[in-house]
């Protein structure tokens, strides 16, 4: 079946009664894996319907501000966390999904992840050679180059120098990204369309190929029967208040594929009553990070520029029964600088105005690959709609992360800082390399210091055993026919960088298993 | 006095729980605790009420009186008065966070104006610490140091309340531009933007050119 007619960007305002659609591929969510496995099953020729929570939110509306760009793009307004609220976690919610407001750096999957995933989680036809071409693919499609260093901001320069004066292996991070001016406001939307995200990308160009997308429409359940999906329920949010309108949309479609994230696939299908044996919702994986804050005698203005471009391995791996760690950076601008900076009151406002002069370096730490680190779980709550997350910190994590804060104190030290300061709810404050003992003794505890992530993996892990894995090597879902997951919810384990890439990869390889379900 | 602050989240957890009390923003236990106080608050320790502040003219949607009078009290001590820093009443501080909430799922709104009225309460201070006035009351040294009490407590579920409660103040403080001068921030870049910009969502109409620019 491809579709009769073009295709087109529907918004909860625009559905005046309740509506049904049959189609080929019913495809839950719009972000890396969802834009990429629709836009490759509409090149194929199939009819596929989207459907995305979030709004259909363009450059028109990314002003850059944001308190606007916070309520309107990320999941929970930007305040998603764990139930103890140890954790925070930025993950985004609008047409393009993570990819509307990521921070545009882009990697391949480590080999080495590929080999564990294949070799211990019995992920089959994940091999780098399988994936070559797509990433091939999407690089030329999505202008995934290096950013020069001679182009990056001083918040990323300054890194760069640390690592530099240390001898710390650094390299310059890849872009997705075309005619950039380099403004420094990826995180609320690309105000000019630089940015090579599926809102102005795939899903545009998947449109006008005959995909039809219903923005606002949230999905509640997967109705099945047997061994099939037969009808997905979606009601439709009001794109003003983000409330429903009352109006209820279903797709019954030949296949479907889940797409919707490494919170929301597993949480959907649990509102499902799917469970995968006890397994859905498991194995979350978080990159769990922290971000060390270091005032420079000059201003720094991390706010401008393009807020991630120089990284470092330097820590990637450190032994087998420890976690390795990336150092990069994030941009800092005022409300969520003021969120993330310790201190209170009087401390916290000294802190808030020399913010111009703020260099801000991050870890991501590589969880789930030390023996026996089962990551984090999604649960729901009673009453079905709210999400229950969990992810209890451990003693492998906190001795990673009090490690990583010490070596990105040193790395800001060496290029210059005048002092460093923990994210500590009482900061720890060091101005010299003598004092970084001060960082280590400092309390490494749930809560007392921020602990943060903007890379959601797993809940639906994929693998060869049925007992251990929710989705198969085709990312079929274990048990039904015509299920399939497509996001960063089937990686068994973290991927170890930053993700998007992986996603999009997985999800053009996986487009030939969904399309094979409907028989293309 | 009971030293609850010692007790480990476990053994919190034991308090009975009611239905509204599973799970949410702050978990059960601390709420359960809260809950139970203020249930005996309506008795024979009813201490003093809270200390109510004008409701804006606007109206709230999510808080009461009562909450908005602590979230006021709050913000004051995140963001005291000092030169360059706009009044938190300027920036209208408390009605954004009422606002912000109103956004938010009623579950967890639900959570939030319990923490509140856990944080005020007379009867969970004297519990907890021995305070027995409720927090709008205090003077601004004790208010600090009742902050400070639930952000270094030993109690877990204290500090989720501390860090819920400052997320909030931070955010519905430093989230308005008016904010932007005392941090040094000098907005956006102007003329990026293009609030006209067409929107395009297919039906066979042409698409419009891509993004401007032309930096590397
Ligand atoms: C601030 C930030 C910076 C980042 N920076 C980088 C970076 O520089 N490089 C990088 O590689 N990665 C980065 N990431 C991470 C990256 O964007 C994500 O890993 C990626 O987008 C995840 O892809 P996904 O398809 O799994 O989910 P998403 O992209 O999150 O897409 C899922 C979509 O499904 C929708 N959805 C959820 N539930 C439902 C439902 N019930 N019904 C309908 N729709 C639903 C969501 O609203 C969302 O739009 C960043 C993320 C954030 C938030």
């Amino acid at each position: 079946m491809s579709c009769a007619e073009a295709g087109r960007i529907h918004t909860g305002d625009e559905v005046a009664q309740d509506l049904e659609r049959t189609c080929d591929v019913c495809v839950v969510g719009s972000g890396a894996g969802g834009a990429v496995l629709a836009h490759a099953l509409v090149e194929r020729g199939l009819c596929v319907v989207m459907l995305e929570e979030g709004g259909y939110h363009t450059r028109r509306e990314f002003d850059m501000r944001e308190d606007h760009a916070f309520p309107r793009l990320y999941q929970d307004l930007g305040n998603r966390a764990t139930d103890d609220l140890s954790l925070t976690m930025l993950q985004g919610r609008s047409v393009g999904g993570g990819t509307t407001v990521n921070w545009c750096v882009c990697y391949r999957t480590p080999p080495k992840v590929l080999a564990l995933w294949r070799d211990v989680h019995g992920a089959e036809g994940l091999s780098e050679e399988a994936l070559a071409p797509h990433w091939d693919w999407l690089e030329q499609r999505l202008h995934i180059a290096e950013w020069p260093i001679a182009a990056a901001n001083r918040n990323n320069r300054l890194l760069w120098d640390g690592l530099g004066a240390l001898g710390y292996e650094r390299h310059s991070l890849k872009r997705n990204v075309q005619r950039c001016v380099n403004s420094g406001y990826c995180g609320m939307g690309c105000p000019v369309d630089a940015k090579q995200g599926m809102l102005v990308t795939l899903i545009p160009e998947a449109v006008e190929r005959g995909l039809t997308v219903f923005a606002n429409a949230r999905v509640l359940r997967l109705e099945t029967r047997g061994r099939r999906v037969e009808a997905v329920h979606a009601q439709l949010l009001d794109p003003e208040t983000d409330r429903p309108t009352g109006r209820r949309l279903t797709v019954r479609a030949r296949v479907t594929a889940l797409c919707a994230g490494a919170i929301n696939s597993p949480a959907l299908l649990l509102r499902s009553g799917l469970d995968g044996g006890g397994r859905v919702g498991r194995r979350t994986f978080l990159h769990p990070g922290i971000v060390s804050a270091a005032l420079f005698e000059e201003p720094v203005n991390a706010w401008y520029g393009a807020p991630m471009s120089v990284g470092s391995r330097q820590f990637a791996e450190r032994g087998d029964d420890r976690l390795g760690y990336l150092m990069e950076t994030p941009p800092v601008h005022p409300m969520l600088g003021a969120i993330a900076l310790g201190g209170f009151g009087l401390a916290h406002q000294e802190a808030m105005e020399q913010l111009a002069h703020v260099q801000a370096a991050l870890v991501i730490t590589r969880d789930g690959v030390v023996e026996g680190d089962e990551g984090g779980t999604v649960a729901l709550r009673e009453g079905g709609r709210r999400l229950s997350i969990q992810y209890p910190l451990r003693a492998h994590h906190w001795e990673a992360l009090r490690h990583a804060q010490v070596e990105l104190a040193r790395v800001q030290l060496a290029a210059g800082a005048r002092e460093v300061r923990s994210l500590h709810a009482r900061p720890v404050v060091v101005r010299r390399a003598e004092d970084l003992p001060l960082l280590e003794r400092a309390p490494w505890e749930a809560l007392r210091v921020k602990v943060f992530s903007a890379h959601q993996m797993g809940g639906c892990a994929m693998g060869g055993d049925p007992a251990r894995s929710v989705v198969d090597s085709r990312l079929r879902y274990h048990g039904l026919d015509n299920l399939f997951v497509a996001d960063g919810s089937v990686f068994p384990t973290s991927v170890g960088v930053n993700p998007q890439q992986s996603i999009f990869g997985l999800a053009r390889w996986g487009a030939q298993h969904v399309a094979a379900a409907v028989g293309a | 006095m009971l030293p609850l602050t010692e007790l480990p989240p476990a053994a919190a957890a034991g308090i009975p729980r009611r239905r509204f009390l599973q799970g949410g923003l702050l978990g059960g236990a601390l709420l359960a605790l809260g809950g139970g106080a203020l249930a005996l608050g309506g008795g024979a320790l009813a201490l003093r009420s809270t200390r109510l502040v004008p409701v804006p003219p606007e109206g709230l949607r999510v808080l009461t009186p009562g909450q908005y009078a602590v979230v006021d009290a709050f913000v004051r001590r995140m963001a005291p008065p000092r030169p360059g820093f706009p009044p938190h009443e300027v920036v209208r501080t408390a009605l954004n966070a009422d606002r912000i909430l109103a956004a938010t799922e009623a579950g967890a709104q639900e959570d939030f104006r319990r923490l509140l009225d856990l944080f005020e309460s007379a009867l969970a201070g004297l519990l907890l610490t021995g305070r027995t006035t409720p927090f709008t009351r205090l003077s601004p040294e004790a208010q600090d140091a009742v902050i400070a009490d639930w952000r270094d407590s030993g109690l877990a579920l204290r500090r989720t309340g501390f860090q819920a409660l400052r997320a909030l103040a931070a955010g519905a403080y430093y989230g308005s531009p008016r904010v932007w001068p005392a941090v040094g921030y000098p907005g956006p870049p102007a003329a990026l933007h293009d609030p006209a910009a067409p929107v395009w969502k297919g039906g066979g109409a042409p698409r419009p050119g891509g993004g401007l620019g032309g930096g590397p």
